[in-house]
C-alpha cells in the first residue's frame, strides 16, 4: 500500500525504513510518555504494537495524556489509547492489555515475541521487572522518564550497556521515629505525623505509625534512664479505642493531640535544651488565632487552596473533616488515606499546620501540603513529548542494532548557565561487573538477624520488596532443603519460623530462583543485629566494599519509620538521577521522596 | 484580555503543571491569545502542546489542502478530510484536546494579511514560512509588543528562532542558607531555600539573526559568527532553499534538490567565511520530509518556549535552538 510506505519517515537509516513495518513493539505504560510514544510509533509506520497499562484515567492526566478526554475518566488507559489511535488510523494493529506487566501471564515467551520493548512506566518495581524480563529474553529495552522539566532516555541491552539495576538507587527518604513523634523541625515532619494520625484515628492499625510522644527517645534520657516514667507505648495501644469512646469529639481530640501530648513532650526536658520548645495549643486558644480578617472570596482556588490558613481556620477544618471522616468510617472497617479524598486531605493539611505552629515551623498552603503528602511529581506535556520523540528515534536505531549510537540522553531545564537542553552521554554506560541482576553469576550479601527474621519476612521484605523478585523458590545450598516455594502449600509451614530454625545462619548460602523472571540469585547470609533504634532491619550489599562506605554514612536504607501508604499516582515519569548533575539546575533534583515507600520517583523512573 | 482567577475545574485539570510553574503562570497562560502559522507535522505538535497548557485562544492559519499523505503523519487530520483545507481539517481534533480553549481556523494566504491582523495576539508561532514574510511579521510584532517564535523540521533536523524583544522573566533558584536553629548533630546539612530571581534578555530583531546571501541586510554582524555551530548554517541553507523554490526539499526530486543545496551551501558559507569542510554534504541526506518523532521533540521545545514567553517564568532560549540530527542533542546558540 502506497499510503503505508509514505508514513515511514525519510531521512533515517534505509534499513530501518524497511524494518519498521515488519517489527513488533511492546509499549509498557499508556500515561504521559506512553500516549506520546504510541502516537509517534503509529505515525512513523509501525504496524504491530502491543500496549499494557494497569491504570485508569484521572482528570489530572488530561493536561498531557492527549489521547484521553474528560469522558474517558475512569476507563482503562491502554484500551482508550488504542481506540484513539485506531480512530485516526485503522491500519495499525494494536493489542491493548488493561493489566499489570508483573503478572505471570507475561512471561519470557511473551517478551520474546517482540523486536523492541519501550518502557513508559512510573514505578521502580515494574521497571526492575521489565529490565529482568528483557535481559532474560535478550530484547533491547528503552527506558524513559520525566519529572517536571527534566527527563531521560536510556538504552538497556544485554552485553552492550548497564542494566536498570546496575547502580544502586538512592533509598527512599525516611525520618527517624523520634523526629516525627517528638522533635519535628521541618514541615514534612508535621505532614508525616498528620498522615500517621489519620491512620491512628481512621485507618488500619500500624504500630510503626505511632503519633504519641516517644519516651524511649535516646535524647530524652538522662544517664540512660527515662526522664519520665510513663511509657508512650502504653498510651498508644488505646488511642483508637479512646477516640471511639469519646465519639470522635473534635474538641477533645484537639486538646489531646495539640495540648496534652505537647505538655507531655515539654516534660522531657532534655529535648528542649537546644531547641525551641513547643507551645501547647488548646481548642479554645486556637479559635482566637484568626489571622488577617480582611474579606476574601472563599470560592476562589487561590484563597481556598493556595493561601496559608489561619490557625482558627485550621481548627475549624480539623473539626469539620473529623466529623465527615467519622461518618465515612462508620460504614467501613478502616479508611485508606488518599490525597484526592477531600476530607482526608483537609484533615492532614489542618493537622500539619497546627503542629507546625506549635513547633514554630513554617506553615504551608493545602496545595503545597498535598504535593508533599501525596508525593506528587509535576508533569507537563512538553517534556513528555520531547522524551517520547527521542524514544522513537532510538527505536529506529535499535531495529538495525545500532546500539553504539544510543547513549543516554538527558532533558534538562534551561538555565542561564547551560546551553544544552538535550544532552547525550559520550558513550554507552557499561554494565557493573558485580550487578546482582545482569552479571553472569548474580550474587548478594544479605545482613540480617537470623534469630529474629522469619522466613515469611525474608521472602516479602528481602526477596520481593528489596530484591524485586516476584515468585521466588529458595533452596538452602549444601543441604538441598527447599525453604521457600513459589508453589502454594509446599513451604507455608516454614513461614513463621526464624531463619536460624531452618539452619539458615551466618555463612549460609541460599539459591534463589525466580522462574518468571528467569533469574537466579545466590544470597550469602550474614548475621547482623541492629543496634540503634533507627538501624535498618536488614541490609543488602552486592559488594562488601560498598557496605563499609555505607556504614560510615547512615544505615537507614530499610526499616526506618516510613509510611507505606503513599503510593504516588503519577504515571509519568520518574526521573533519573543523573538529571541532577548540573548543579545549576537544583530544582530537578528536588525529589519528594519524603515519607513513603512510594516507588515513584526516581531514578529512572519515568512516567508514562 | 485580563488575567482572571482560575476556576476549580481548571485548577484540577492543570494541577500537575501548576505544581511546576505556579498559579500565576497558569493565569497568564489563561489570558494568552496565540496565532499558529502552519499546521503540518511540526505545527500540529505545537498546537497539541499549547492547547493542553491552557491558553485562552488559538488561531490556526494555514492555506494548504489535505493531501493523501498528510493524515499519515499528522495526528490532527483524519483520512476522510482529504481535499479539505488543512486548517479546517484540524479544528475538531484540536478542540477535543482542550474544550476550555477557544480555537479557530483561518485558511487565507499569509502573504495577503493586513499588518493589523498580527497586532492583537499575545504571541505568534510561525512554521514553514519564507524569510521575507517572517521579517515583515517580526516588524509588526516589535511595534506592538507581540512575541514571536519560528521553527521548522526538515527531515531529522530542526530548529527554532525566538524574538521575545525585551523579555523579563522570573525563575526559582535553590540557594543554600544557614540554619537559624541549632539542631541535632545528625542534621548538619545546610538548608536549601527557593528564591524567586528576576532576569531580562534582550533579543535581536530577526533581520540581524537570519542573514542570507543577496539580501539587503547589514553584514556588519556576521563577522562575529565565524565560529558558529555547523547546524546554524544548515538552517540558513534550508531557509534559502525555501525562499528560492517556494517549497521544502522533496524526496521526489532528491538528486536535484541536493545539488541545489550544495550550491546554496557555498554561497552561505562564503558570506560568513565558514570552512566548507566543516559542513558535511552527507547532512543533506537527512533533510527530507518531516520525521514525526523529530516533530515531537521540536514541538515540545517550541511549545515550552511559548509557555515561558507568555508566563514569564523560567529562562527562555536565547535565541536559536538547533537539534542535531545525528546525536539528537539540542543546544542553544546565541546569535547577534
Ligand atoms: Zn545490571
Amino acid at each position: 500500500m502506497a499510503a503505508v510506505a509514505h508514513s515511514v519517515p525519510y531521512s533515517i537509516d534505509a534499513r530501518a525504513r524497511d524494518l519498521i513495518p515488519k517489527s513488533k513493539v511492546l509499549l509498557v505504560g499508556a500515561g504521559g510518555i506512553g500516549c506520546e510514544v504510541l502516537k509517534n510509533l503509529a505515525l512513523s509506520g509501525f504496524r504491530d504494537i502491543e500496549i499494557i497499562d494497569l491504570d485508569t484515567i484521572d482528570v489530572s492526566n488530561l493536561n498531557r495524556q492527549f489521547l484521553f478526554r474528560k469522558e474517558h475518566v475512569g476507563k482503562p488507559k491502554a484500551v482508550v489509547a488504542r481506540e484513539s489511535i485506531l480512530a485516526h488510523n485503522p491500519n495499525v494493529k494494536i493489542k491493548a492489555y488493561h493489566d499489570s506487566i508483573l503478572s505471570s501471564d507475561y512471561g519470557l515467551n511473551f517478551f520474546k515475541r517482540f523486536n523492541l520493548v519501550l518502557n513508559a512506566l512510573d514505578n521502580r518495581t515494574a521497571r526492575n521487572h521489565v529490565n529482568r524480563m528483557c535481559l532474560a529474553a535478550d530484547i533491547p529495552l528503552i527506558e524513559s522518564g520525566t519529572s517536571g522539566y527534566s527527563g531521560q532516555v536510556e538504552l538497556i541491552k544485554k552485553g552492550a550497556t548497564q542494566c536498570y539495576e546496575c547502580q544502586p538507587k538512592p533509598p527512599q527518604k525516611t525520618f527517624p521515629g523520634c523526629t516525627i513523634r517528638n522533635t519535628p523541625s521541618e514541615p514534612v515532619h508535621c505532614i508525616v505525623w498528620s498522615k500517621h494520625l489519620f491512620n491512628q484515628l481512621f485507618g488500619e492499625d500500624d504500630p510503626d505509625q505511632d503519633v504519641s510522644p516517644d519516651a524511649e527517645d535516646p535524647e530524652a534520657k538522662i544517664n540512660g534512664e527515662n526522664s519520665v516514667t510513663e511509657s508512650g507505648n502504653i498510651k498508644r495501644l488505646s488511642t483508637k479505642q479512646w477516640t471511639q469512646d469519646i465519639e470522635y469529639d473534635p474538641e477533645k481530640l484537639f486538646n489531646k493531640f495539640f495540648s496534652e501530648d505537647i505538655n507531655y513532650l515539654l516534660s522531657m526536658e532534655n529535648l528542649w535544651k537546644t531547641r525551641t520548645p513547643p507551645k501547647p495549643l488548646s481548642w479554645k486558644d486556637a479559635a482566637a488565632l484568626v489571622g488577617d480578617k480582611t474579606k476574601k472570596d472563599e470560592n476562589s482556588v487561590r484563597v481556598r487552596d493556595m493561601e496559608v490558613w489561619s490557625i482558627a481556620k485550621c481548627a475549624q477544618v480539623f473539626a469539620d473533616s473529623v466529623t465527615t471522616l467519622k461518618k465515612e468510617h462508620a460504614n467501613k472497617d478502616f479508611l485508606v488515606w488518599d490525597k484526592d479524598d477531600q476530607p482526608a486531605m483537609d484533615f492532614v493539611a489542618a493537622c500539619a499546620n497546627i503542629r507546625a505552629y506549635i513547633f514554630s515551623i513554617a506553615q504551608k498552603s493545602k496545595f503545597e501540603i498535598k504535593s508533599i503528602a501525596g508525593n506528587i511529581i509535576p508533569a507537563i506535556a512538553t517534556a513528555n513529548a520531547m522524551i517520547a520523540g527521542l524514544v522513537v528515534l532510538y527505536a529506529f536505531r535499535l531495529l538495525v542494532e545500532d546500539y553504539e549510537k544510543c547513549p543516554s540522553i538527558y532533558l534538562r531545564q534551561k538555565s542561564v548557565h547551560s546551553k544544552f537542553i538535550l544532552a547525550a552521554d559520550k558513550q554507552l554506560t557499561k554494565a557493573n561487573p558485580v550487578c546482582y541482576v545482569c552479571s553472569p553469576k548474580p550474587f548478594v550479601n544479605v545482613f540480617v538477624n537470623v534469630d529474629k527474621m522469619t522466613v515469611k519476612e525474608f521472602e516479602s521484605e528481602v526477596l520481593k520488596n528489596h530484591l524485586n523478585m516476584v515468585a521466588p523458590d529458595v533452596v538452602l545450598d549444601g543441604k538441598g532443603v527447599m525453604v521457600i516455594s513459589s508453589e502454594e502449600g509446599e513451604t507455608e509451614v516454614n513461614n513463621d519460623k526464624a531463619l536460624s530454625q531452618l539452619s539458615i545462619v551466618d555463612g549460609s548460602i541460599l539459591k534463589c530462583d525466580d522462574f518468571l523472571q528467569n533469574y537466579e540469585l545466590t544470597v550469602a547470609v550474614n548475621q547482623y543485629v541492629p543496634v540503634e533504634k533507627d538501624d535498618p532491619l536488614f541490609k543488602v550489599v552486592a559488594n562488601p566494599e560498598e557496605l563499609k562506605a555505607k556504614e560510615t554514612q547512615n544505615g537507614k536504607e530499610n526499616g526506618a519509620t516510613s509510611s507505606k501508604d503513599a503510593e504516588s499516582d503519577e504515571d509519568d515519569l520518574m526521573v533519573v538521577d543523573e538529571v541532577a548533575e548540573d548543579p545549576q539546575e537544583g530544582s530537578s533534583s528536588k525529589r519528594r521522596k519524603l515519607n513513603n515507600d512510594s516507588d515513584d520517583e526516581d531514578i529512572v523512573e519515568v512516567p508514562l | 484580555m485580563t488575567e482572571q482567577q482560575l476556576s476549580t475545574v481548571e485548577a484540577e485539570l492543570y494541577d500537575r503543571q501548576i505544581r511546576l510553574w505556579g498559579i500565576k503562570s497558569q493565569e497568564r497562560l489563561r489570558a494568552a491569545n496565540i496565532l499558529l502559522i502552519g499546521v503540518r507535522g511540526l505545527g500540529s505538535e505545537i498546537a497539541k502542546n499549547i492547547m493542553l497548557s491552557g491558553i485562552n485562544s488559538l488561531v490556526i492559519l494555514d492555506d494548504g489542502e489535505v493531501t493523501e499523505e498528510e493524515p499519515q503523519t499528522n495526528f490532527l487530520i483524519n483520512q476522510d478530510s482529504i481535499g479539505m483545507k488543512i486548517a479546517d481539517a484540524v479544528l475538531v481534533k484540536a478542540q477535543a484536546l482542550n474544550p476550555l480553549v477557544k480555537v479557530s481556523a483561518d485558511t487565507s494566504d499569509l502573504a495577503t494579511k493586513d499588518p493589523k491582523f498580527f497586532e492583537g495576539f499575545t504571541m505568534i508561532i510561525a512554521t514553514r514560512i519564507k524569510t521575507d514574510l517572517l521579517m515583515k511579521i517580526d516588524k509588526v510584532c516589535r511595534a506592538n509588543n507581540v512575541k514571536l517564535i519560528f521553527g521548522d523540521v526538515f527531515g531529522s533536523f530542526g530548529y527554532s528562532v525566538s524574538d521575545f524583544q525585551e523579555h523579563d522573566y522570573y525563575e526559582d533558584q535553590l540557594r543554600l542558607v544557614s540554619k537559624k536553629r541549632v539542631l541535632d548533630a545528625t542534621e548538619t546539612k545546610p538548608e536549601k531555600e527557593t528564591v524567586n530571581v528576576k532576569g531580562q534578555i534582550v533579543y535581536p530583531e530577526l533581520n540581524k539573526v537570519l542573514i542570507l546571501p543577496n539580501t539587503k541586510q547589514s553584514v556588519d554582524h556576521i563577522k562575529k559568527v565565524k565560529r558558529r555551530n555547523e547546524y546554524f548554517f544548515l538552517m540558513l541553507i534550508l531557509l534559502e532553499f525555501r525562499n528560492r523554490q517556494n517549497r521544502n526539499p522533496d524526496i521526489e526530486h532528491k538528486e536535484k534538490d541536493i545539488a541545489l543545496l550544495q550550491d546554496i551551501k557555498i554561497a552561505v558559507l562564503d558570506l560568513y567565511g565558514f570552512d566548507h569542510n566543516k559542513l558535511n554534504d552527507v547532512l543533506f541526506e537527512l533533510v527530507f520530509g518531516e520525521v514525526v518523532p523529530v516533530c515531537a521533540v521540536l514541538g515540545g521545545v517550541i511549545a515550552q518556549e511559548v509557555i515561558k514567553a507568555v508566563s514569564q517564568k523560567e529562562v527562555p532560549i536565547n535565541n536559536v535552538f538547533l537539534f542535531d540530527p545525528v546525536t539528537f542533542c539540542g543546544k542553544e546558540e546565541t546569535v547577534a
